[in-house]
């Protein structure tokens, strides 16, 4: 809210000869930063940031009465000269018990008038709140402003019969001040004479019984509502107004009968106005019991010993009724004050204005055994930082998806309307992802648009599925690899990853992870795509796979040792011509099983050779076989036996061995 | 240069220089060169020092000044000389190798953590030597868990569907709006008693933790807004905490995090699940506390909230306020990370631009 100084220095004379940034810190210090000071013709505005609980702060009064509780200095009295009240001019009648239980009002009849005096006019002007020049809202407003207590003036000869606080009927319509007529409903609180309704209850007056510059004679109205009500109604008819915000976190019912008070004394001075008659209906809310405070309290949330008369003192600053009792006090906080229901609030109190500079800063003991990192974090982290280093960038893109795009990113038994929102920010956002690949395409797309020539991401993040069940989160990896590899250096050749051996650089990847062969096995649709002059073409390759599918790194510290030979190595290489259509796999498991007892160590294609020197149809592949035993020096004749036998294997599946 | 000062042999050998110089084809005939000029013992600068020494005194300044320029530009000359041929050995030791190791070497991929991970990360790290661990929770979440159980009122506007999103299939499931319901689901768990009548909380007397994740929030995205993001919470349990122990938690966090010169303040604020409330600024790292911009001339930036345990947090996990208490903080990680990596923009962040990861994250 808006605080204009010279009104808070009226309130705490003591805050004269204080800087702006002397106030803002002390402001800070109490709970309400200050997010900008403005200088206005002479003066300056702070714009102070106000905690929903304190509904008693939202004035200049209100202000002032914490800064001088921090600083021990009086506030300005209020200059309020009580007015006589006598028998009711019509009957008020308080229908809703204790969410409407007191009605202050007085009528007057107005004089010609003088009108708003200019400090006045320039004080609202500073709060950006206009001065009208109808002494009746200027006055309210500025009161409000000034002491928070929202008050209201009806024209006293648009009312009809009586006036009532009530709940509204069903059908019930009200055209508010700003012009809209409101459909009300019972949990709607009215102001209402005999003809209907006539204002919504701490919220906003009516069109119909306004005070204009016509008007002759006013009612004033300054209540007390509760809370909770006002704010749902605000809520439900999007009237957030000045008064609504005030009643609606906490007015304070004692200052009804004084803000009736200043009003009407105001209208006498501005206006010639002359008092007809003054009444209040209902009484102030019986105080709630007095909060048992321990002093063993104050001192453990504080994080020292305070002494029992200072915190005592600091409440009593507050406002609070403070009586010693057995190991502490009891305390009744003042009427203004609605958010101090429990002990620990009036311990922060204390806290708040001994100032939180005054905190000792200690470590808490270490007294409980600190729990182990979960495996599951550090399984996340530990891949993250094994990627990165694969040459991989992290991404984190949004949870939504389009359901447009969802078609065919669904599992089985997975039902996508169950990870629908209901009040999306729009319907390309209204899916909770079940896939990572769509967002990850996204951004490679966009990445090589921009001119990257190779893209290589992945995120770790849940993916949604829904069944009957209920909705599931599965930590999920995704990759992609596109673009062009190499071809950036004189020793690195340039390759297309969007060819059909690009997939290959990406399942090297999968299997440095640990990715089970059946996974890999079992995945479909691979290809990032993308649009190139018209066509759909492959840009490169992805992959996901949820996180408990990976191998866990178990419970050693280091893997159990696994001997190793000693003895050397014999490798041989064999050409052979191959189909072209002949698939690696099956050949290579075939050789090795014809070695079968032999030790081989590894067995693999090391280089395919495809040219037209080549026998029509045919391949030549270039296949490794390494043997190596765990006891022994291996003599060239017995891996020249083994050499044979894989060949034989080989030559079985229609292949050759080349010249 | 005044050359009539100086004695006609030096003359003779200052013409000869530039000849010489260019004679030279290897680094060794440049060294003996060197030698002959300017090393220390009888190359022509060491007499020129001598003659110096030996003059009268009115010619001293003018004599001193001519050899100091000599010698200079001798220095100079033979140096770029010696670049130029060491330069010329490199290229012929290229050229006999048959490769030459000035063309680009082939570089390793590097790939990049995100920035946003990488500082959650670093915050668990920051905290672990201080016995946390990490819990973490669902992103779709029970009105219970991201409500009820932190003390936030029926009537809260956070729990209206202009600010939370909720599943269109019913039962008050939405997407958790911070990682708090972390903190329900852990009170919960060690509030409640085992088959020995014991609860985890009492058999191992406290509790503490981070719990960072993903939370959304019905904003537009814009610049300093999306509707999803990342916090980290943190959490202690144990007996007889108070706001000092928040205190000196938070200030060796931020030192850690931001360095020992880190300068924090708190100040008093509310949440509906802390009592007392308090909000921690650290010194604008923009402008050192001058005032600018970034904090609305304060000299201060928000960094976090965080509190005392509200008891009614703690009665609603079943573990008795009168006994046990503790602290909350939570932190927004994307304002962090801006803060600290002066990132004009929130959208980078989850836009993925590969130069942005890269120079962004790196790796930990």
């Amino acid at each position: 809210m808006l605080i204009e100084l010279g009104a808070l220095k009226n309130e705490l004379p003591a805050l004269e000869g204080r800087s702006v940034q002397e106030i803002c810190e002390l402001l800070a210090g109490l709970g309400f930063p200050v997010d900008g000071v403005e200088a206005h013709g002479g003066t300056h505005v702070l714009e102070v940031d106000i905690t929903a609980n304190r509904g008693d702060a939202q004035s200049h009064r209100g202000m002032a009465r914490d800064l001088a509780a921090r600083l021990g200095a009086p506030l300005a009295p209020v200059d309020a000269a009580p007015l006589a009240e006598g028998e009711p001019l019509l009957p008020i009648r308080l229908e809703a018990g204790e969410i409407g239980p007191l009605y202050a009002t007085a009528v007057l009849e107005l004089g010609e008038a003088a009108g708003t005096p200019g400090d006045v006019k320039a004080f609202l002007a500073a709060l950006g709140a206009g001065a009208k020049d109808l002494p009746a809202v200027d006055a309210s407003n500025e009161l409000l402003h000034r002491y928070g207590h929202p008050s209201h003036a009806f024209d006293a000869d648009r009312i009809q019969g009586h006036l009532a606080v009530r709940w509204a009927r069903e059908g019930e319509t009200l055209v508010t001040l700003d012009g809209v007529e409101r459909k009300l409903t019972p949990r709607d609180l009215l102001i209402a004479d005999a003809a209907g309704p006539v204002a919504l209850a701490g919220v906003m007056g009516g069109e119909s019984t306004k005070v204009t510059e016509s008007t002759r004679r006013v009612l004033l109205e300054s209540a007390w509502f509760e809370p909770r009500t006002v704010r749902a109604m605000a809520h439900r008819h999007g009237l957030h107004t000045d008064a609504s915000h005030r009643f609606g976190r906490g007015a304070d019912p004692a200052m009804a009968t004084v803000a009736r008070d200043l009003l009407a004394r105001r209208l006498e001075a501005w206006a010639g106005a002359r008092l007809k008659g003054a009444w209040t209906v209902g009484a102030v809310p019986a105080p709630k019991a007095p909060i048992p405070l321990a002093t063993a309290l104050v001192d453990r949330v504080a994080g020292q010993p305070v002494e029992p008369a200072r915190a005592a003192g600091l409440l009593r600053a507050l406002g609070c009724t403070v009586e010693a009792s057995e190991g502490g006090w009891k305390v009744l906080p003042p009427t203004w004050r609605h958010d101090l229901t429990i002990p620990e609030d009036l311990a922060e109190e204390v806290l708040r204005l001994i100032g939180y500079d005054g905190i000792p800063a200690v470590l808490p003991p270490l007294d409980s055994s600190p729990a182990p990192l979960d495996p599951g974090y550090l399984k996340r982290r530990k891949l993250a930082l094994r990627l990165a280093n694969l040459g991989f960038h992290q991404t984190v893109t949004l949870g939504f998806q389009d359901p447009q795009e969802a078609q065919d990113g669904h599992a089985m038994g997975d039902d996508p309307a169950l990870r629908t929102l209901g009040n999306p920010l729009g319907e390309d956002y209204s899916l909770m992802r079940g896939t990572l690949l769509r967002s990850l395409d996204a951004v490679a797309r966009l990445n090589l648009e921009r001119g990257a020539r190779e893209v290589r991401f992945f995120e770790i993040a849940p993916v949604f599925r829904a069944t009957p069940e209920g909705l599931t989160e599965t930590w999920t990896l995704g990759l992609v690899w596109g673009g062009e590899l190499g071809g950036e250096d004189p020793l690195t050749p340039v390759r297309r990853l969007g060819g059909p051996e690009g997939r290959s650089h990406l399942l090297g990847v999968l299997k440095a992870l640990g990715v089970p062969e059946a996974a890999v096995a079992g995945f479909q649709r691979w290809e990032l795509t993308g649009w190139e002059a018209g066509s759909k073409v492959v840009l490169g390759w992805h992959f996901e796979i949820p996180l408990a599918a990976l191998p866990d790194e178990g419970e050693r510290v280091i893997a159990k040792f696994k001997p190793f030979s000693r003895f050397p190595v014999v490798e041989r290489d064999l050409s052979l011509l191959v189909d072209l259509g002949q698939a690696h796999a099956p050949l290579q498991a075939a050789m090795a099983a014809a070695v079968d007892g032999a030790p081989l160590q590894d067995l693999r294609c090391v280089d395919v050779f495809r040219h037209k020197s080549l026998p029509q149809g045919r391949q030549a592949w270039l296949m490794r076989l390494r043997f190596q035993a765990m006891d022994r020096t291996l003599t060239g004749e017995e891996v020249d036996g083994w050499v044979q036998a894989a060949l034989a294997a080989a030559k079985g599946m229609g292949a050759e061995q080349r010249a | 240069m005044e050359t009539t000062l100086l004695p006609p042999e030096i003359e003779e050998a200052r013409q000869a220089f530039p000849a010489a110089l260019a004679a030279c084809g290897d680094l060794d005939a440049l060294l003996r060169l060197k030698g002959a000029y300017v090393g220390r013992d009888g190359s022509h600068a060491a007499r020129l020092m001598e003659l110096l020494k030996a003059a009268p005194k009115e010619q001293k300044r003018e004599l001193g000044a001519a050899s100091n320029a000599l010698k200079n530009a001798w220095e100079e000359a033979l140096k770029a000389r010696q670049a130029e041929l060491e330069e010329a050995r490199r290229n012929a030791a290229a050229q006999a190798s048959g490769w030459d190791p000035t063309l680009p070497p082939p570089m390793p991929a590097g790939g990049a953590l995100h920035p946003l991970n990488r500082l959650m990360d670093r915050l668990v790290d920051v905290f672990r030597p201080l016995g946390y661990h990490v819990e973490e929770g669902p992103e779709a979440e029970t009105e219970e868990h991201n409500f009820d159980g932190l003390n936030i009122p029926e009537d809260h506007p956070a729990r209206g569907s202009a600010d939370t999103f909720y599943f269109r299939q019913g039962g008050g499931l939405l997407l958790r709006t911070h990682t708090s319901p972390v903190q329900v689901r852990v009170l919960k768990r060690i509030g409640a008693k085992g088959s020995d009548g014991l609860s985890e909380l009492e058999r191992t007397g406290g509790i503490r933790f981070l719990a960072p994740g993903r939370v959304y929030r019905k904003d537009e995205i814009d610049p300093t807004h999306s509707p999803m993001f990342h916090q980290v919470e943190g959490m202690l349990v144990g007996k007889g905490i108070g706001m000092q122990h928040l205190k000196g938690t938070l200030s060796y966090a931020m030192k850690a995090l931001f360095g020992p010169g880190a300068d924090v303040r708190f100040r008093p604020s509310y949440f509906p699940f802390v009592e007392p409330g308090a909000e921690m600024d650290v010194r604008c790292p923009l402008c050192g506390g001058s005032g600018c911009r970034v904090c609305k001339g304060s000299g201060w930036v928000e960094l976090l909230g965080a509190g005392l345990i509200h008891p009614n947090v703690l009665a609603y996990a079943g573990i008795d306020p009168a006994v046990w208490s503790g602290f909350a903080f939570g932190m927004g990680v994307e304002r962090t990370a801006m803060m600290v990596s002066q990132t004009p923009d929130l959208r980078l962040f989850f836009e993925n631009d590969q130069r942005f990861l890269k120079t962004m994250g790196g790796l930990d």
